[in-house]
């Protein structure tokens, strides 16, 4: 695909056209002192150098609360309600495009999620190359330091006021084009962009996989007995943190409310966790998971091979967030699966 | 109807004609889908019933398939939210159903075959579909067994059809309760006190069960024993279910999801997943 | 069909949350179109007064107290706690933690002596509450919710998960990761993490999560730079009544 070679007193320009027709989202520094994709407005200072967005994409494509019918109460009919607005995701790091590739393959496949393909179709992926590492991620180690694809361009940051722009897609050219006509980038700025991927790989060294990934599967196969799972769960509050600010989880419930006239109602679904102690509860409160470590293991097998098993790579994108977001400080996929490498090493 | 935009999410309406109590706490309803089509499922499928402003729940399918009928067959026991609100209904009332979903019964496998089918406690409300879908294609099939397994005499379901098949020489019916009460003149034991009255050609035998999960582990345990291979057996396994399009993630055993991978499984396929049985 | 009836009590508390009701507005004439409000406030004992569902809010802090709660509890079909102080007694436990007579002097300044008060306590030490609203102040959104509910005949739902649920809903700072305490993660949610989204912390007013893992808990709350008495005050000042508070 073509590169191109984009200067920093351009982006204003585009910036102000895209927002005309899409809602755009770009990468900032919050109050608290973290970074997050934020709506972009003029003068909007933009964080080129952040490690990680605190909330993950996942929720411009699944939102945390969805209508999906409306229904009436006395006719029993029901209409679909579909929400896409056309959205501009700018500063999307690897990782958080691989966990987006993964949604993409998961809700799309089987019985396609509407909701889902419809927003999704609607949202421009604009890549970036990360500059720094948060001091949780790991993503080097499990294969998503970068994603082959589910870009419509991506942006590497090459110099102080100069970019290589990757096409992903026609959508994407065309975004970029719309301030005039586009520089191919020259065998100098490539090598540019090939640098700074190497210079951000070599930060992401500071913590990782004792071990090849694609060894995780077969690590968990022989870990469903290990003491690890209670060690670990005694301290889990159930608090679905570490579901909720995953960019590849996506398990939700569905739940309806009437309207003021007992008519018409809407049902929507919202985030929901495998960590909640009534995830695997049914009616009669037979409990499918009832202990602690049968959930914490689970959320670690579902990262680490059942999400493998169907689509050939780890459910985990190494983002970090987990490990931030749980208090208790046991939600940590690099930690489990290094130190069940640990466990198991006499087999090796 | 078909200009609406599709989404897996939109139940279709049909309408309550029959409601017959089974016991204290279970209903039979009989439904009659409003597009006037058959429901077109398989035994051992199950539909999501929506009632609007309470929730939807996902119940097996209790009828036989039916090529000409749009009628169709739930029966439920009173709960939770919506299987207390199902209660409720009367006939002429409209509900919102989704499906059929799920796998089924292998029924071609059968075929020539003899089956044993054992259901425990509300498990008959399921292979009842499998059980008549059989009967209609009788000189299919070789011999059939029936076990009907239930905690106290006044929790049993279907009596009377059950005593009917019994009589109609069909199907060989074995039932035991687990407490009896002054009533109670049949056997009384487990369900697994059946298996040794049933003489049984391991190499030729099917079994399909449907149970609470305690059954399974001694139920399968007792027919491996007997010889019949693991291959030849298949459990319908209840889950907490949602989306039943296998998306919202709270069915999953282990890797399978049993809304769309079952919840008719063979136990060979399960037999390794530690959160099956 | 006849409307249900519907009746509103108060005890101990500030009737904060039947104010949050009238904030309701417009959309409380709707819902309250489909029922009969028989009473507001006064019971009346005696005669059997009947009502679908009772509205009960504040704590029961007294011994005639109970006797009255007793008497509605024989009056309605379904008893709704509301509110904080109703649904787990809620900060009138705070008193349960002072000496008699500090607390007595505290509240009824000279005249103590002629009130009888006990430890305070929520509605369902005293009798069976069918339903809980909580909130100090409740939702007024989640009380038009389950009020329609109990209409349509459905047992309400609320939340069976900590507020650190709908605290990454909402996309929040973690106030843990800012160096702050919060009761999020052993409180029930319902509320949209309302202050934390505000930011400030979790108090613990929708009361305990099922299940709430109190041990973890205090391990994750007692971090370089908090008290034991920080964590001591923070878990009494709503969560009196339970096992969170020592
Ligand atoms: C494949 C399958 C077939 C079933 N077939 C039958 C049947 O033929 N007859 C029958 O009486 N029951 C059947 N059940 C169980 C039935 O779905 C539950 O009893 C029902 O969901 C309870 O709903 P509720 O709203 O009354 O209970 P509540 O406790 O109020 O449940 C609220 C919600 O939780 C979920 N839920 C709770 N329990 C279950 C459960 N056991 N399984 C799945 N989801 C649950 C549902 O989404 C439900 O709407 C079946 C379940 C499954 C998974
Ligand atoms: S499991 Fe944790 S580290 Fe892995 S992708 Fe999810 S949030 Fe990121
Ligand atoms: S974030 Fe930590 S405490 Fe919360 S559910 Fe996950 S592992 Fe348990
Ligand atoms: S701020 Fe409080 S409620 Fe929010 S995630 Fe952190 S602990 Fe949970
Ligand atoms: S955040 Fe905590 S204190 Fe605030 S309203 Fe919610 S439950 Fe109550
Ligand atoms: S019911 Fe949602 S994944 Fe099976």
């Amino acid at each position: 695909m073509t590169t191109y070679t984009v200067y920093k007193e351009q982006l204003p320009g585009l910036f102000e056209k895209w927002s005309e027709s899409y809602a755009l989202y770009v990468p900032a520094k919050l109050r608290e002192g973290f970074y997050d994709l934020v709506p972009w407005k003029r003068d909007l200072e933009i964080a080129w150098d952040f490690d990680v967005a605190y909330n993950s994409p996942k929720r411009f494509l699944f939102p945390p609360r969805e209508a999906l019918i409306t229904f009436n109460r006395k006719t029993c009919e029901a209409e679909p309600v579909f929400e896409a607005p056309p959205q501009i995701l700018f500063g999307v790091h690897p990782y958080d495009v691989k966990a987006i590739n993964q949604l993409d393959q998961l809700l799309e496949t089987g019985s396609p999620d509407q909701n889902y393909v419809r927003r999704r179709a609607a949202t421009v992926v604009m890549g970036y190359e990360p500059l720094t590492v948060s001091p949780t991620a790991f993503w080097a180690s499990v294969g998503a330091a970068s994603a082959a694809h589910g870009y419509d361009l991506y942006w590497t940051k090459i110099g102080p006021a100069a970019f290589t722009v990757e096409v992903g897609s026609a959508r994407g050219e065309e975004l970029l084009s719309m301030c005039g006509p586009l520089v191919p980038s020259t065998a100098g700025d490539k090598e540019g962009a090939r640098r700074a991927k190497a210079r951000v790989l070599f930060k992401a060294r500071h913590n990782g996989l004792r071990y090849n990934w694609e060894e995780t599967p077969r690590l968990l196969s022989k870990s469903w007995d290990s003491p690890l799972w209670r060690r670990y769960s005694q301290m889990c509050l159930a608090c679905g943190s570490c579901n909720l600010v995953c960019p590849t989880c996506y398990c939700f419930d569905i739940r309806e409310e009437a309207d003021d006239q007992l008519e018409e109602g809407v049902r929507y679904r919202e985030w929901d966790g495998c960590m909640l102690e009534s995830f695997a509860k049914v009616a009669g409160n037979h409990n499918f998971r009832p202990k602690a470590q049968d959930r914490y293991r689970h959320r670690y097998f579902r990262k680490g091979k059942y999400i493998y098993d169907k689509i050939g790579e780890l459910g985990c994108v190494g983002c970090g967030r987990c490990v931030r977001a749980c208090t208790a400080g046991i939600a940590n996929p690099l930690k489990v699966f290094n130190e069940l490498w640990e466990e198991t090493a006499h087999e090796h | 109807m078909n200009t609406k935009p599709f989404s897996p999410y939109v139940p279709r309406p049909v309408t309550l004609v029959e409601k017959t109590k089974l016991s204290d706490f279970v209903t039979r309803f009989t439904f009659e889908q409003d597009n006037g089509r058959p429901l077109a499922h398989k035994p051992g499928q199950f539909v999501n019933v929506s009632m609007y402003g309470i929730g939807e729940a996902p119940f097996s399918i209790s009828s036989p398939p039916r090529r000409t009928q749009n009628t169709f067959e739930i029966a439920v026991r009173k709960i939770g939210a919506v299987t207390s609100a199902l209660h409720e209904l009367k006939p002429g009332a409209k509900v919102g159903i989704r499906g059929p979903y799920g796998s089924s019964f292998p029924v071609m496998k059968f075929v020539g075959k003899d089956i044993l089918i054992v259901a425990g406690g509300l498990g008959y409300i399921p292979l009842r579909s499998l059980l008549f879908y059989q009967l209609r294609h009788r000189d299919e099939f070789n011999r059939m067994v029936l076990m009907v397994g239930t905690r106290e005499p006044k929790e049993r379901i279907f009596v009377d059809e059950i005593a009917d098949l019994a009589k109609s020489g069909d199907v060989e019916v074995l039932e035991t309760v687990d407490m009896p009460d002054e009533t109670w003149k049949g056997n009384v034991g487990v369900i697994t006190t059946l298996l040794p009255k049933a003489e049984l050609d391991p190499a030729n035998t099917y079994v399909a069960m449907v149970g609470p999960p305690i059954m399974y582990r001694f139920v399968i345990a007792e027919c491996r024993k007997k010889g019949i291979a693991s291959d030849q057996i298949f459990v319908s396994l209840e889950r907490k279910m949602k989306c039943g399009l296998g998306k919202c993630g709270h069915c999953q055993i282990n890797e399978l999801n049993a809304c769309i991978d079952g919840p008719v499984f063979c136990y060979t396929d399960i037999e390794a997943y530690q959160e099956a049985i | 069909m006849a409307k249900p009836k519907i009746a509103f009590f108060d005890f101990a508390g500030c009737e904060g949350d039947q104010l949050q009701i009238a904030n309701l507005e417009e959309r409380l004439l709707d819902i309250l179109g489909h029922v009969e409000v028989v009473s507001f406030r006064e019971v009346a004992t005696g005669h059997s007064d009947d009502y679908d569902v009772a509205f009960v809010e504040g704590s029961i802090t007294r011994p005639e107290d109970e006797i009255r709660l007793k008497e509605i509890r024989k009056n309605a079909k379904v008893l709704v706690a509301l509110g904080a102080c109703a649904a787990i007694g809620g900060i009138n436990c705070l008193k349960n933690f002072l000496a008699e007579n500090v607390y007595r002097e505290e509240v009824y300044g000279g005249q103590a002596r002629w009130f009888s008060t006990y430890a305070a306590r929520p509605l369902k030490s005293v009798v069976k509450v069918d339903a809980e609203i909580p909130g100090c102040p409740i939702d007024p959104t989640e009380f038009a919710r389950i009020t329609k509910e109990l209409l349509l005949g459905r047992s309400p739902w609320i939340p069976d998960f900590p507020v650190c649920v709908e605290c990454k809903q909402a996309g929040n700072v973690c106030r843990y990761e800012m160096g702050r305490m919060c009761l999020g993660i052993i409180t029930r949610a319902g509320c949209k993490a309302a202050c934390v989204s505000q930011g400030a912390h979790c108090w613990g007013c929708r009361g305990l999560v099922p299940g709430a893992n109190l041990d973890a808990a205090r391990i994750v709350m007692d971090r370089p730079g908090t008290s034991r008495k920080a964590i001591q005050d923070l878990l009494r000042f709503f969560l009196g009544d339970t096992g969170a508070a020592l």
